[in-house]
């Protein structure tokens, strides 16, 4: 009876324990509840004391009215006589890429991209991201020198604007951007801008590269605003109050030329780091710092992966690691829908990112991205203008090079863009559409598809049979930025497991991901069999001997 | 009684047993783990742990092989047919009537037939196996170095090392199953600890 | 006899071990949701708003900011906190289990994991009611009830914004009675 009080005692006492088991996890919350002040407001960097021997503002030249950015490019190629010419030498200029090995031009210019297509028609618009003056259409000449923009790069002040529709030239005039939003952009002062030029900060660089396809982070995903003033758990090399790179830290430039392109990836650099002063064939890679072999004492067996394996795929567990996010796909099909009342409309997704615009269809964003990854040699043959496709299959707008176990080829964290686009039904290719402006055969301005592939094909010299459809496509984007600190890097077993990261990835032998069914049956059987053998063998001399005792 | 007590494993010996014993049993748990059998120490650390010790032994063995020679036991592993017969006859019947062990142990022969005959095979098949297949295993980003590459792949290696452990498995299944079978059953592994053999 | 008390006192240690063992995964649920954090988000705050029985919003916290502020990376961590002062009042008014106060607000928890699937989890209410008490344990069966409704989603419904709210008070998201969870 006694018995029967101990128990209900002991199972009282084991319900009693179990609030001090949620005492546990409440305690746990408290720990990781954010602080409500929010530190993320980064303070504004103070303006950086410059290390040049030259005060711009004391230059007569630059002590102008300037009226124009062509006026200021003329006068800073009074004292930098060579600077537009390198310039032009770029594909910041060109928008043009050859590739090395196969010839094909590839750049903005030539190819048709996933996101807004070709610029082609759509200079105007597209242009606020050239760094020149004036390229409206394919007339603009490429040879005059007072048309490339130096300030876009240079400007340290962070006034200087190049919007939409202006083909190049920043804010002249107070202007309400975007239409209808009642926000206005105020013109630079051009004269305070050309006495305050620098090297490029992040900013600069970002003005563009943050904002690629119309929208910030939507293009890469790995660039996006949040690195203007990044934390150390965005980039550790970026990170705002530690190294506080910028982007020209390790895409080195030269003679105006920027190192490190998606068109040719430096995707299997090897050998050891590199020192100060010397040449670089690719600067902009992580060995170029860190070596081939960059793991030390308990971590050395992981340069036994460097050989297969890019850095990025490790140390960039996931990208658009922020609210921002980025553009998963763009879905051209749906643009020219109308809203329920027959009239253009927009929608934005749960987290306020545009999700559906009349005008260009409807988009899929995501934040924290996981990559996907593929073998990987840095080549890249694109669909350029004109080139036939098979409407059947997904559409690679960019094949990327590269071969399991190549000695070329690592695996690499890609971001996968997927999307529809228009093409010609009956010549088989993607089209060229005319989509920004006012007049009436713009996409955006009368949303007929009709209409604006016929000029958009007529300004790329391209016959339009005038039959169109939707054909599904993909771009693959290198992921290479917002590098985590090491102790974020993916653990072993992400990867060294059945269902981690890198299961689709064709081969490579993985330990703990591979392994030969046939043969662990056969050796779990003999085990098993040997262990049943010598049971049954001390089972029975356990027999034998009690029965020889019982005999006794 | 101290009449019928052999000396018969010296301190080193017995030191090489035990620590051989722990560094192969942890790493067929380590091994095992990195296989992807299941999730004990993480990948990383069995992974770390599994070499660690695969370093260890090959250190244990050079001092080993140089105190085999130095002492003259290696002549304890040079097999002999002789009486073979007669022990596996006493495994598989002998031994349930409480019939003698034929054979008896003694300083200068400490392994019965059988003994020999399945430390040679271990020495002389599963050790190369293992060591050979986990060498190359272990140096596997060096062999486009040593120019091997094209000759060999990761998945036969691995296979071939599993293939081994198995094997190992076994034999320690067997191997800890016959210390029982002295005339006590824990009496094979007091000599092990003691170096001292007390006869029937 | 010894040898039935014996049996009977291993088992009772078996069930308790058992108990221990699986307490924890008896205590919280987690459920895979078709919907990225956001949205998911979204569509759980807006079945909470049209919950009635005095629900409101009183906050979204994000677990992984705290830890990106100091130099790490984690995986999205959204916490929904929600109150209904219907529910929350007899257990405030009541000394013996106002420590239950550690319970609110009522959280629901969204996150992505490594497959780079969206998962909800939440505590199982009911269970925990039932530990404190027949008066808590009616009042957290009603709650349980009710978040069982808060994660039934209409996929025809667009998505929702997100509505970021501070931490228990002010921002829209604490309109309502929230100030009194």
């Amino acid at each position: 009876m006694r018995l029967k009080y101990i128990l209900l005692l002991a199972a009282a006492s084991a319900l009693l324990a179990m609030p001090a088991a949620f005492a546990q996890t409440a305690k746990l919350e408290t720990i990781i509840a954010p602080p409500t002040q929010a530190a993320s407001q980064v303070a504004v960097a103070a303006k950086a004391e410059t290390a040049s021997t030259a005060d711009h503002s004391k230059f007569k030249a630059l002590q102008t009215n300037f009226k124009s950015g062509p006026q200021v490019t003329e006068a800073c190629l009074t004292c930098h006589t060579e600077a537009a010419k390198q310039v032009q030498h770029t594909k910041h200029w060109t928008w043009e890429s050859v590739d090395a090995k196969t010839g094909q031009k590839r750049g903005k210019k030539n190819i048709i991209n996933n996101y807004c297509t070709s610029p082609i028609s759509n200079e105007k618009d597209c242009m606020a991201c050239h760094a020149g003056y004036g390229w409206k259409d394919s007339s603009f000449d490429f040879a005059v020198e007072k048309n490339v923009d130096c300030l876009i790069c240079h400007d340290t002040t962070g006034t200087y604007r190049k919007l939409p529709g202006d083909a190049g030239h920043p804010v002249y005039e107070r202007v309400e951007f975007p239409k209808g939003s009642g926000k206005f952009v105020e013109p630079a002062d051009l004269k305070k801008v050309a006495q305050n030029i620098g090297l490029p900060s992040r900013s600069n660089c970002g003005s563009c590269h943050f904002f690629g396809a119309g929208g910030n982070g939507a293009k890469h995903g790995d660039l996006d605003s949040s690195l203007q003033h990044p934390g150390k758990y965005l980039d550790v090399h970026m990170d705002e109050k530690g190294l506080n790179f910028t982007c020209v830290t390790c895409h080195v430039t030269e003679k105006h030329e920027v190192s490190g392109s998606r068109y040719n990836v430096a995707a299997a650099v090897k050998g050891p780091a590199h020192l100060r002063g010397k040449t670089d064939a690719s600067p902009a890679a992580c060995q170029s710092c860190h070596s081939d072999k960059p793991h030390s004492g308990r971590m050395d067996i992981l340069n036994t992966h460097t050989a297969k394996i890019a850095c990025q795929t490790c140390h960039i567990p996931e990208y658009a690691r922020n609210e921002i996010g980025t553009e998963a796909s763009w879905d051209w099909s749906q643009a020219t829908v109308m809203g329920a009342d027959g009239k253009p409309t927009t929608r934005k997704d749960s987290a306020g990112r545009r999700a559906f615009d009349s005008k260009k269809g409807t988009w899929v964003w995501d934040s924290y991205v996981i990559p996907e990854y593929r073998w990987f040699n840095g080549d890249s043959t694109y669909k350029v203008i004109g080139d036939k496709i098979d409407p059947g299959k997904t559409v690679q707008i960019n094949e990327i090079g590269g071969a399991p176990n190549a000695a070329d080829s690592r695996i690499w964290p890609m971001k996968i863009h997927r999307g529809k686009q228009p093409y010609d039904k009956v010549n088989n290719y993607l089209t060229v559409q005319h989509t920004g402006g006012e007049d009436d055969t713009a996409l955006w301005h009368n949303y007929d598809w009709q209409k604006a592939i016929g000029a958009g094909m007529k300004a790329a010299g391209l016959p339009y049979s005038g039959e169109y459809a939707f054909v599904s496509t993909e771009m693959t984007w290198p992921v290479t930025h917002m590098v985590a600190p090491e102790h974020d890097a993916l653990s072993c077993a992400q990867c060294h497991s059945e269902n981690g990261r890198l299961q689709n990835i064709a081969g490579v032998y993985m330990p703990a991901r591979d392994r030969n069914r046939l043969l662990d049956l056969a050796g779990w059987t003999l085990v098993l069999l040997s262990l049943a053998g010598v049971l049954i063998h001390g089972g029975l001399r356990i027999y034998t001997s009690k029965k020889k005792e019982q005999l006794k | 009684m101290s009449a019928n007590r052999i000396y018969l494993y010296k301190r080193y010996e017995r030191f090489w047993h035990w620590s051989q014993a722990l560094l192969i049993i942890t790493m067929l748990v380590t091994g095992f783990e990195v296989h992807g059998t299941y999730t004990l120490f993480g990948f990383g650390k069995a992974v770390y742990y599994h070499t660690f010790c695969a370093w260890t032994l090959l250190v244990l063995w050079a001092f080993t092989i140089f105190w085999q020679f130095t002492t003259d036991e290696w002549k304890q592993y040079i097999p002999t047919l002789k009486k073979v017969d007669a022990m596996v006859r006493y495994y598989a019947f002998g031994i349930f009537r409480n019939a003698p062990n034929p054979f008896h142990k003694t300083a200068e022969k400490k392994h019965n037939p059988l003994q020999r005959l399945a430390y040679l095979a271990l020495l002389s098949i599963l050790s190369p196996v293992i060591w050979g297949s986990g060498l190359f295993y272990l140096f596997y980003s060096s062999w486009a170095a040593l120019g091997i590459d094209g000759y060999l792949s990761l998945e036969a290696v691995a296979l071939v090392h599993t293939a081994g452990a198995f094997m190992m498995l076994v034999f320690f299944i067997a191997h800890v199953y016959l210390t029982t079978t002295g005339h006590t059953p824990t009496a094979h592994i007091k000599t092990m600890i003691t170096g001292w053999e007390e006869e029937e | 006899m010894l040898k039935a008390i014996v049996g009977f006192v291993a088992g009772v240690a078996v069930v308790l071990l058992l108990i221990y063992n699986f307490a924890g995964s008896l205590m919280f649920r987690e459920i895979p949701s078709p919907f990225g954090v956001e949205e998911t988000v979204a569509r759980i705050q807006q079945n909470i708003l049209n919950a009635g029985n005095g629900w409101s919003l009183s906050g979204l916290r994000n677990a992984a900011k705290p830890i990106e502020m100091d130099g790490g990376n984690v995986l999205p961590v959204l916490m929904i906190e929600a109150c209904s002062t219907k529910y929350s009042g007899p257990i405030l008014k009541d000394d013996s289990i106002r420590f239950l106060s550690n319970l609110m607000p009522c959280k629901i928890s969204v996150y992505k994991k490594n497959d780079g699937k969206t998962y909800i989890g939440m505590m199982n209410a009911q269970l925990i009611g039932n530990l404190f008490g027949s008066m808590v344990g009616e009042i957290m069966g009603h709650v349980a009830a009710d978040q069982a409704k808060f994660i039934v989603f209409d996929a025809s419904k667009p998505a929702p914004a997100m509505i970021k709210g501070g931490s228990g008070g002010g921002g829209p998201a604490a309109a309502g009675a929230a100030g009194g969870c």
